[in-house]
């Protein structure tokens, strides 16, 4: 278990290594373009590689292709090497016996010695104990039980696939990631890296964020940039980290060591319905976005989802100064008092696919804002109410039990409402990770992120304020820290052909 | 004679004549969505007319004809066709009518076609048209007649011959795209595709008319189809391995797809082998047919291995295939509402307020032919059919219809 102690004397570390080691800024650049035939070696690290979890959506279209612009897409690369958390022993410790692999400041972490295996072992991991099965609320968000249907008699949705995989494709099932980046060998033997971390089993803190390991993995491959003097396009899926401090950290190292770092949700890329944005450099005066899931991280895949479209208004991001996040009658009561626009609210749910109640039982379409159903649907709402530095304001409606898909409408000055759903194909291709997997290969192959990663920096700042002001009694917090400034691409990155 | 009453300032009065109304039969996706609005263009759509009249054919068990009326009390349901047309009186007195002839239980043909009373309700409205001396645009779900060209030609005729808009056809037509692309207008075609799922005199005419809403925008417009040929079982795998429709076609097809069913159940999304496919598709059917014009045309019902509609076409001039998928939000557990339903009643409240129809009811006579043609090759033993009879031209609408707002 990667524990908050262990991931904060980690952070001490590579600090220390920092200061001690400093780098040669040459040395950074990316690795010279190889001929158009070698492949690009890949590193995939993540939390757990069962059938529905990000990671095998991420790391199988690596490994099969996938559908992109009408043909299927064989990346020219290899996976040379995964690591997957759930596979390796944990101790209860502060430590894992894994970071003390390879002589690598073995010194320092003598104390979490007891118990540990050889670490100098080049092995390919063999299977450890069960793994307990990941949070139910996971599964359900991609739908793992209509995957589970008719699936072979010795698998199940908890079965570790990476085993499988390892044999079918050949690569290296790794005990550690300074192992997977290296493949075994002394040198980073990998030209770029995909970080796959889910809520699963991580714990989660009293303010209800889960404790996912997204920094202490990107600290890790980040030692081992320093030690060659060199670092390689990074992939990290969906929130930077639940710290914006150490969010900002990543960010601040990947500029410093001159790496490409592209990060966050499927949501922002893929198909839209209609196919539809901000015009770039409009003023966009309100937004409400409405969606399903709570502190379940889809409340992240949400908010950059609308980030990824406020970004484009009028002098780019400029930042959030103020957040609250709201629950239960307050939420409807926020409506009533004009805190989020009705009308954008009534909007944004003209776009849903999934409307529930009367629905459900007759098939008839419903204004639910109108009718009035919203309330007697949805028991648990909440409200993510944010303010931008500029004055545009935004709003992230959890309405469990109204709707079952995400949609935006924004009011754009002169041009009315621009709204939109972002489409979730279903299972089992679920496509939208395809949709990133084309950007996730793009940034590597051209050296080049098609996005900026201040936009992920910013939502997990925005998501962090949202659960510090829940935590607070839903009080409304001031947010002088995400002043986070940024220019959107020119063209919009969403999937559209 | 087609009356249009925006120019009046009135509402335009409808009447809806339909086979029986049940939870996600298209009779209710239809008739809801003008009584109680639907989403569109981003807020919550009230149509700008009024349904007043209604005859159910059949009712019974699941119907919810009288929730509809409790719902909607200035909704009337009548005795007959007549009646709910006239709303009762001795003439025509809607301004517009709905039909929807699919669902239902009808009998069969000894080609084990459903005989949909599409036809039927035509006669008895159209009778009523006649004897007042007036008709009003006409709305048609679905095929023209699902079993009798003939009486599919009669429709097409009479609507010409009296001058009404006839408009309708199937939804996929007019549904999202993904990607949303229309069919480049003029562009010269060698084979077009469609992979699709559904059974035969049934989605198969989904699928036809997702074929003919964009070859027709082809060069010359719609020349009508000289021969079709239907596969199954090990018919329909010799032809594919033996190229008779183009592999690359497939391919573009499926990689538009949402559904593609991984042969192995520990992946979720990869592309299968054609011996793959035959494991997945126990029951495969192909109806391949050739316009009069050359151009070469494949539909593919492949239950099993998708469960979506998906288009490919080799356009002259371009390496690679054009495609997408025509989406349908589908409440088969995907969905709660079948939003398609949408952008086909959003198209019929145009041609109420316009008295025009928005797109050619030749394409439904074309496909509701094809379909025809399809069942009775497969009926002959999988024979190839000449089909003198759909000799259909036409041109298409030059605005796009499909939903893309």
């Amino acid at each position: 278990m990667i524990t908050r102690r262990r991931f904060l004397e980690y952070s001490a570390l590579s600090s220390a290594l920092l200061v001690s080691r400093p780098l040669l800024r040459s040395g950074f650049a990316l690795p010279p373009a190889e001929s158009a035939e070698a492949p690009l070696r890949l590193a995939i690290i993540g939390s757990v590689y069962h059938l529905g979890s990000d990671m095998q959506f991420i790391a199988d279209r690596f490994l099969v292709g996938y559908p992109l612009n009408g043909d299927w897409h064989m990346p020219n690369v290899q996976v040379v090497s995964v690591y997957v958390d759930s596979l390796v022993p944990k101790f209860g410790g502060p430590l894992a016996w894994g970071w003390r692999q390879e002589g690598f400041h073995s010194a320092r972490h003598a104390q979490g010695k007891s118990g540990a295996p050889s670490g100098t072992s080049t092995q390919v991991l063999e299977p450890g104990p069960p793994h307990p099965p990941i949070a139910h609320s996971v599964r359900q968000r991609r739908g793992a039980r209509s995957l589970g249907e008719e699936l072979p008699e010795n698998i199940s949705l908890d079965t570790d696939l990476s085993r499988a995989r390892s044999k079918e494709f050949g690569f290296r099932l790794c005990r550690n990631i300074p192992e997977a980046l290296r493949a075994g060998g002394e040198k980073l033997a990998v030209d770029a890296v995909i970080t796959v971390v889910e809520q699963g089993d991580y714990p989660t803190n009293d303010r209800g964020q889960n404790l996912l390991p997204s920094y202490d993995f990107f600290q890790q491959c980040v030692q081992v940039f320093q030690e060659e003097g060199r670092g390689i396009p990074y992939f990290n899926s969906k929130q930077l980290s639940f710290s914006f401090p150490e969010a900002k950290q990543m960010v601040e190292t990947a500029e410093r060591l001159h790496f490409p770092l592209l990060a966050g949700s499927s949501y922002p890329v893929t198909w839209r319905l209609p196919d539809v944005d901000i015009p770039l450099g409009a003023h966009v005066e309100e937004a409400v976005i409405v969606g399903v899931g709570k502190f379940d991280g889809r409340d992240f895949d949400a908010l950059e989802a609308m980030q990824c479209m406020l970004e484009r208004r009028k002098g780019g991001e400029t930042g959030v100064k103020a957040v609250q996040l709201l629950e239960g009658d307050d939420v409807w009561q926020a409506g009533r008092d004009g805190r989020y626009s009705r009308e954008l609210l009534s909007s944004a749910l003209s776009r849903s696919d999934t409307p529930l109640g009367l629905t459900l039982l007759d098939g008839r379409n419903q204004d639910l804002v109108a009718s009035g159903a919203l309330p007697q649907l949805v028991k648990d709402p909440a409200a993510y109410c944010i303010e931008y530095t500029d004055g545009t304001k935004a709003t992230l409606l959890m309405l469990n039990g109204a709707i079952m898909d995400f949609n935006i409408s924004a009011r754009v000055t002169g041009k009315g409402m621009v709204s939109t759903q972002f489409y979730l194909p279903p299972t089992p291709n679920v496509t939208n990770t395809a949709c990133l997997a084309s950007k996730i290969e793009q940034t590597f192959t051209t050296g080049k992120t098609p996005y900026p990663v201040e936009r992920t920096l910013l939502t997990s700042g925005i998501l962090e304020a949202c659960l510090d002001s829940r935590h607070r009694l839903n009080q409304r917090l001031e947010t002088p820290h995400l002043a986070v400034k940024y220019q959107p691409p020119r063209e919009p990155q969403y999937v559209r052909t | 004679m087609a009356q249009n009453k925006t120019s009046t300032g009135k509402r335009p009065k409808l009447a809806a004549v339909v086979t029986s109304i049940r939870l996600y039969s298209h009779p209710q996706h239809i008739v809801d969505r003008f009584l109680d609005g639907y989403g569109w263009n981003g807020t919550f759509h009230h149509p700008q007319m009024d349904l007043v009249g209604l005859y159910v054919d059949q009712r019974g068990e699941g119907d919810l004809t009288q929730e509809l009326i409790d719902r909607h009390p200035g909704l009337k349901v009548y005795p007959s066709i007549a009646e709910a047309v006239t709303l009762g009186t001795s003439k025509l007195a809607v301004d517009g009518v709905v039909v929807v002839g699919e669902h239902g239980r009808y009998p069969q043909t000894a080609m084990g076609q459903a005989m949909q009373p599409h036809f039927r309700f035509f006669e008895s409205i159209v009778d009523v048209f006649r004897s007042s001396n007036r008709s009003v645009p006409y709305f048609n779900d679905k095929q023209l007649s699902s079993w009798s060209f003939p009486q599919s030609k009669q429709m097409f005729d009479t609507s010409r011959q009296m001058g009404f808009p006839l408009q309708g056809g199937s939804s996929l037509a007019v549904t999202w795209r993904i990607p949303s692309v229309e069919f480049p207008t003029g562009a010269t075609v060698k084979e077009a595709l469609c992979v699709a799922y559904g059974g035969v005199d049934s989605y198969d005419f989904h699928a036809l008319e997702t074929i003919q809403c964009m070859v027709e925008r082809r060069k010359g417009g719609e020349t009508g189809v000289e021969w079709l040929q239907a596969y199954q079982g090990e018919s329909f795998w010799k032809a594919y391995e033996q190229g008779v429709w183009p592999h690359s076609l497939v391919k573009a097809a499926l990689s538009r797809s949402s559904t593609l069913m991984p042969a192995s159940r520990i992946f979720t999304d990869v592309y299968p082998s054609v011996k793959q496919m035959r494991q997945l598709v126990p029951d495969p059917t192909a109806y391949r047919y050739q316009y009069r014009d050359g151009m070469l045309a494949t539909m593919l019902l492949m239950n099993g291995l998708v469960r979506d509609f998906t288009f490919a076409a080799q356009i002259e001039g371009r390496s690679q295939p054009f495609s997408t998928q025509m989406h349908l939000p589908m409440p088969d557990g995907r969905t709660s509402l079948a939003s398609f339903f949408s952008p086909l009643v959003h198209n019929a409240e145009k041609m109420f307020l316009t008295g025009k129809a928005q797109y050619p009811i030749a394409r439904t006579l074309l496909t509701s032919g094809l379909v025809i043609a399809g069942v009775e090759s497969i009926y002959q033993g999988l024979r190839r059919l000449e089909t003198p009879q759909l000799a259909v031209t036409y041109q298409p609408s030059p605005e796009s219809t499909f939903w893309r707002s």
